[in-house]
């Protein structure tokens, strides 16, 4: 029984060549894989650290334009201050009016204007976080909450 | 055995990496990161903006420079001083001098701090081009320059309403006016922050808001036209000084605060060659003063509200009335005969109000005084208020002769101001308002009104709306000239004299007009104080007459219409 248990497993041996092939064949294939995932996460790091780059140069360049909006208001300001106003209304011979040469008429529905409201148009509020978790988490994070999230119903479509 | 070499290989990777991370060393390599993982940064966050109501900017920020040598990176000393010292006018020798002989341990110094942008765009300019004449390898002549740009605060309009605005040192903290008064709203103060290298955490960069935007109740083009009348004023009736006030009297807004001297806020290092002290600075809230007879209107209210006249009871004025010892006597030391309360205010009779305030007796008088506000800071949102003195029975320099000399604004110090607040009582039906700059702060995009504040009712409706009428009566019956035609004003003129050691001198007054319209829906209140005019020393022929200018300026840019037309519309 035993001599015909050892030639079964002896006709249907392999030959140690192809063992080792396998065993080779499998472990490149691990080592491939491992690389796979390696370059995947190298490559999204590289990008992020790129983008996180260029937030910062925008986060200047938000600060530097800032800085010249102020200076071109200011600017405005200095050309239309009241003093260069009447400097320029002089110099195109306007004069000042008096009380007696103002006509005062009767405007049905005439609303007189408002202080000035120097908000033109209120911001959108997002209702929702706008970045959704899959962008901010690690790939080992993202994997650890998705297996700690207890499957729904809902998720399975599964009606009742 | 290839096989074998490989996996001696891998292992061997695999061992120097534990061991690199587990030697002595990694801990230095692992404290240089964190040590690098942050960095300090001073941020400029803008100070916040001031407008006038009609959105002219006051105050607004402009970039300077701050010029800076890296002392490590400085090649040539001399040349990097003459640069400098040329584009921006300093001493080159001296520059030099700094740079040779720094402080010690210092790596970076400052040549120069608050530089206008042209002259320092100008010098990078030029270390651009010196940088790019310089050939590859080798530091250019003005290596070492750093140019750090930074906000400054700027006053577009000059010294246009200085004394309201006050000004911001090179600090970045504001004195006087609305910059001290709403320093911490305004804030612009550089702060420093750490700032992470890593990009991986460039969401954790802080962002630094900016200060709040204020948009004040001053109407800009009023508020200059108010400045020019003043000035013309005090030279027309050679005073040293003056003060003029538009209010609205429904709300409180303050229009126009015009006060002398101002500075130009963009020069504010002059402020200690322009004033002695700071009540000076704006004397419409700071500098309280013996008002005179425009405080008879709050006697006559007070009288009035109190029951114990009406404007039909009668007086005969002998020309003296006597009051705790003291004697006192009219303007022009004359009797005026039988009065009735109008006659006593048309007149402005010393003798008649001391009369009324003594027949009101002084715990009564007193008491509408306390609640018209004297005596008390109003709140108004400017620094530096005063509270002036109403001197009460009890007070240890109370005398009995004060309730007669108080009825006609002597022996009690109030601020323009608060006569304003205490008279918008008589022209805004009963009611009391708060005076107020501050219009409306904007903030993260969102703008929030001011609502007027209300001070409490210290007479009635009834006796505000009789008043109103016998002053503006009043002020029609002596053709004052504080009148405008087309339009019903109601006012009282002050001449009080100021007081010296030992007395009162005779010749100097502080002349005073206070006068609101029109009568039936008072949109300005107006106070006009010239301080001892010397072409008149009454106020009926100095203060009054200032009063018609400015309320002409305040028709014409309020847009009021006169009362022949205002009437047409509001008929049903």
């Amino acid at each position: 029984m035993i001599r015909t248990i050892h030639g079964i497993h002896y006709a249907y041996k392999q030959a140690p060549w192809r063992v080792q092939r396998q065993w080779i064949s499998t472990f490149l294939l691990i080592v491939l894989g491992l690389a796979m995932i390696a370059a995947l996460y190298l490559d999204v790091s590289a990008r992020a650290a790129l983008t996180g780059r260029d937030i910062q140069n925008l986060s200047a360049n938000i600060i530097a334009i800032q800085q010249s909006n102020a200076d071109l208001e200011t600017r405005i300001a200095e050309l239309t201050s009241n003093h260069a106003m009447e400097t320029r209304a002089l110099a195109l011979n306007y004069q000042p009016v008096q009380a007696n040469q103002v006509q005062f008429i009767i405007v049905p529905g005439y609303i007189a204007p408002q202080p000035a409201n120097l908000v033109a148009a209120p911001l959108l509020q997002p209702s929702a976080p706008t970045i959704r978790p899959e962008f901010t988490q690690s790939l080992l994070n993202w994997f650890d909450q998705r297996l700690r999230t207890p499957i729904s119903v809902s998720t399975l479509g599964i009606s009742q | 055995m290839l096989a074998g070499v490989m996996t001696f290989v891998g292992l061997s990777i695999i061992l120097q990496v534990i061991r690199i991370q587990t030697s002595p060393e990694a801990d230095t390599f692992r404290a240089w990161a964190a040590q690098n993982a942050e960095a300090v940064q001073t941020y400029y966050p803008e100070r916040g903006l001031i407008y006038d109501r009609n959105g002219h900017l006051l105050a607004g920020n402009k970039t300077v420079y701050e010029i800076g040598v890296d002392l490590k990176n400085v090649q040539d000393k001399q040349a990097v001083a003459k640069a400098v010292g040329t584009e921006l006018g300093l001493n080159p020798d001296d520059l030099y001098n700094l740079m040779a002989k720094p402080p010690s341990n210092l790596a970076y110094l400052i040549l120069a701090n608050y530089v206008d942008a042209d002259k320092a765009l100008a010098l990078q300019q030029l270390k651009n081009t010196t940088d790019q004449q310089t050939p590859s390898g080798e530091q250019s002549s003005l290596s070492g320059l750093i140019f750090t740009p930074h906000p400054q605060r700027t006053y577009p309009e000059g010294a246009l309403a200085s004394n309201v605005i006050g000004f911001v040192s090179r600090e970045g903290r504001g004195y006087f006016g609305i910059e001290e008064k709403y320093n911490d709203l305004l804030a612009g103060a550089p702060i420093q922050v750490k700032v992470p290298v890593d990009p991986n955490k460039a969401a954790d960069i802080p962002q630094v808001p900016n200060g709040t935007t204020l948009i004040l109740t001053l109407n800009r083009d009023l508020q200059a036209a108010t400045e020019q009348i003043l000035d013309d004023s005090l030279t027309k009736y050679g005073a040293t000084g003056g003060t003029i006030v538009i209010m609205d009297p429904r709300n409180g807004e303050i229009l126009a605060m015009a006060s002398t001297p101002r500075m130009d806020l963009n020069q504010f290092w002059n402020y200690q060659t322009i004033y002695d002290n700071a009540s000076e600075y704006n004397p419409a809230v700071s500098m309280p003063y013996e008002p005179g007879s425009v405080l008879k209107i709050l006697t006559m209210a007070a009288a009035l509200d109190n029951h114990t006249v009406t404007p039909a009871t009668t007086f005969l004025d002998t020309g003296a009335y006597l009051i705790g010892g003291v004697t006192i006597r009219n303007w022009n030391d004359q009797a005026w005969g039988l009065q009735d309360m109008l006659g006593c205010i048309q007149n402005s009779l010393n003798v008649c109000m001391a009369w009324v305030a003594s027949q009101m007796g002084s715990q009564n008088y007193y008491r509408y005084m306390n609640r018209f506000g004297l005596g008390h800071a109003t709140g108004i949102d400017l620094a530096d208020e005063a509270a002036g003195r109403l001197k009460v029975p009890g007070d240890t320099d109370w005398y009995p002769a004060d309730l007669g000399t108080n009825a006609f604004g002597q022996g009690v110090a109030t601020t323009p101001i608060q006569i304003m607040m205490a008279a918008s009582a008589i022209a805004n039906n009963g009611r009391m308002v708060t005076p107020h700059v501050l219009y409306a702060l904007v903030r993260n995009n969102r703008q929030f009104n001011v609502p007027a504040q209300y001070a409490g009712s210290p007479i009635s409706t009834n006796t505000a709306q009789i008043l109103d009428q016998m002053l503006a009566t009043s002020l029609q019956n002596e053709a004052s000239q504080a009148l405008i035609p087309n339009y019903k004003m109601a006012g009282k003129t002050g001449t009080a004299q100021i007081p010296v050691v030992g007395g009162y001198d005779p010749t100097l007054t502080n002349a005073s007009f206070i006068g609101w319209g029109p009568v039936d829906d008072p949109r300005f209140m107006i106070y006009v104080w010239l301080e001892q005019p010397s072409v008149s020393i009454w106020g009926s022929e100095t203060a009054a007459p200032v009063f018609a200018q400015a309320a002409q300026k305040a028709i014409l840019l309020l847009n009021v219409p006169p009362d022949n037309i205002r009437s047409q519309v509001a008929m049903p």
